[in-house]
């Protein structure tokens, strides 16, 4: 900052164009955070409004929606799926992600780059192609409907997730470490466990939480694998908003921030919030 | 010692396929063969009754290419992603300067802190914020209304302005990241020089700073284009059932019309258009930095 001053004074001419251009920056980025965060302004002033249609500025608070949520047992049941299914999703993603992670982290083949494509595609590939295989494949296995099959179809969103977490954790460990573990004697199963786990565990569990957060928000696939009995909360909103308008979705949605809000905390704890991307 | 090194080589080979292989097996099931099915099933025929035939032919592909809705579609979906995309870079460069320039740790995480929650909340939640925005008797018009800017309520929903602005939010933060990580890298003293030998801070930018976070600039764009070029719940929810958009029609072949032949042969379509534009986008981006890097 300090350095970047003293350059300027020279010329003293130019500054006041300098500082146009800057605070028009400044103003502009200013404004688009604004817009990135406009709707989770929206979501919390119209969960705590009285109203079905939220007013600015809001005349008076009211829990009136998160109450309808509490006396609602289809909403209490969709919830109660929705976490059980978080959790068997994230534990499963993040053993198989780990596994796979390390394997081809530690191999050289012909063809490792296009498998590593092919293990982070499910990023780049329509979920709608996702959701359309797997209800074609799930219809003809008698899958269809069933949590396995809502499990699978958030693992295969998930799993990239994770490879990529651990895979950037893996590629900062000291290979040396490894390689002494080993040579005092310990097998690779011991190794892994006494001293690879232990190092990675930061992207663990960062994509740990990636899992956990993309499956109790997926909708995308869920849509053409969930049965219209066992409904996930997405799904639940997601018909809501399509076919009536249930402000009772105001309150639902605070808890998807909530979920947000302590999955930014662990990753700031973890890896970091720099390292995301 | 040196005997029981190939012995502990193979050893640790074997683990780490052992490693690898349950994964593989996974995505082999769930993945690829659910892909390939999906492939067979897009040469299937079908009858008045969308019950599929024994027959396979290219029916399915001729319907797509050949009429004028399907192509005029096509045209639509691409569009709207390559608009999304050229927004989301226009907004990311401001946004990711202050990202990079930020006074201050607090400030910084902050600002992270607004980038990162978007891609941590659910994408109904978000679309959903978005109708209670833009809706009849929504918050715009409402702020509009007490503003007396306007006198009756605009209609922002059911459009594809309405789809473009959310796409925007929703796909900002994977344009951000990237470019702040390229202006992030750019050493300082190439901006000071170049304001020193006499150019001013626009020419600065456009001369220096800009081609130096083309590598970010563009895999940013590859993100955001097959993500907008792929989504169907954002336009079903905020442009409406009728939007022109592969996605979306697709998912009302599949669910509602229930001809899964002619929606394999669609999805494969989307897929593979998506596939060449991404190829296409990578492979400018690595004849670039051949020639940034000599």
């Amino acid at each position: 900052m300090d350095n970047r001053k003293e350059e300027r004074s020279p010329a003293r001419r130019r500054k006041g164009r300098f500082d146009v251009w800057t605070t028009l920056v400044w103003v502009g980025g200013g404004l688009v955070y604004l817009f990135l965060i406009l709707p989770v302004l929206v979501i919390i002033l119209s969960a705590f409004s009285p109203n079905a249609y939220p007013e600015f500025p809001p005349s008076e608070l009211s829990l009136r929606w998160f109450r309808e949520v509490a006396d609602n047992a289809a909403w209490m049941k969709a919830i109660g799926y929705s976490l059980w299914l978080m959790v068997l999703v994230t534990l499963l993603t993040v053993v198989l992600g780990t596994t796979a992670a390390y394997g081809i982290s530690r191999l050289e083949f012909p063809g490792k780059q296009a498998l590593l494509s092919f293990m982070l595609s499910p990023l780049m590939i329509p979920q709608v192609v996702i959701g359309i295989a797997l209800l074609y494949v799930f219809t003809g296995i008698g899958m269809f409907g069933t949590m396995a099959g809502l499990v699978i179809g958030h693992m295969i969103v998930a799993f990239p997730y994770v490879i990529r977490t651990v895979g950037v954790s893996l590629s900062n460990l000291d290979p040396k470490l490894e390689r002494a573990s080993m040579s005092l004697g310990a097998g690779p199963v011991k190794t892994f466990f006494r001293v690879t786990l232990p190092l990675i565990k930061p992207g663990i569990v960062a994509g740990g939480v990636f899992s956990a957060v993309t499956s109790f928000g997926e909708v995308s696939v869920s849509l053409f694998v969930v049965s219209p009995s066992n409904m996930t909360v997405p799904v639940r909103i997601f018909n809501y908003i399509d076919q009536t308008f249930d402000p009772s979705v105001n309150a639902i949605s605070v808890i998807f921030i909530a979920v947000a809000v302590i999955a930014l905390v662990i990753i700031e704890r973890t890896i970091g919030l720099t390292k995301v991307m | 010692m040196p005997d029981s090194q190939p012995i502990k080589k193979y050893r640790y080979h074997l683990f780490s396929w052992i490693m690898l292989t349950p994964g593989l097996i996974f995505l082999g099931l769930f993945l690829l063969v659910p892909f390939v099915l999906l492939l067979v099933i897009s040469f299937r025929d079908v009858d008045g009754f969308m019950n599929m035939l024994p027959t396979y032919s290219f029916a399915q592909y001729v319907e797509v290419f050949t009429s004028k809705f399907y192509v005029r579609m096509i045209g639509t979906t691409l569009w709207v992603a390559l608009v999304t995309t050229a927004i989301c870079i226009l907004l990311a460069y401001p946004a990711a300067y202050l990202l990079v320039r930020a006074p201050g740790k607090g400030v910084r995480t902050m600002l992270y802190v607004f980038l990162v929650s978007p891609l941590l909340t659910s994408v109904v939640i978000r679309t959903f914020a978005w109708i209670v925005l833009l809706a009849q008797n929504g918050l715009v018009n409402e702020v509009l209304l007490k503003l007396h800017l306007i006198t009756e309520p605009l209609s922002l929903l059911w459009n594809m302005k309405a789809v473009i602005i959310a796409y925007v939010q929703v796909m900002l933060p994977f344009a951000v990241l990237p470019i702040a990580t390229s202006l992030g890298e750019i050493d300082p003293r190439l901006r000071q020089a170049s304001m020193s030998l006499g150019a001013g801070r626009l020419r600065t930018f456009f001369r220096v700073t800009l081609p130096l976070t083309i590598p970010g600039m563009m895999s940013g764009a590859i993100i955001v284009f097959s993500l907008a070029a792929g989504s169907y719940i954002t336009p079903l929810l905020v442009g409406g059932r009728l939007q022109p958009l592969l996605p979306l029609a697709i998912y009302q072949q599949v669910l509602q019309v229930a001809n899964l032949p002619l929606g394999a042969a669609m999805s494969m379509t989307l897929l593979v258009l998506v596939g060449v534009l991404v190829a296409v986008m990578g492979w400018l981006l690595r004849l670039w930095e051949g020639r940034m890097n000599g």
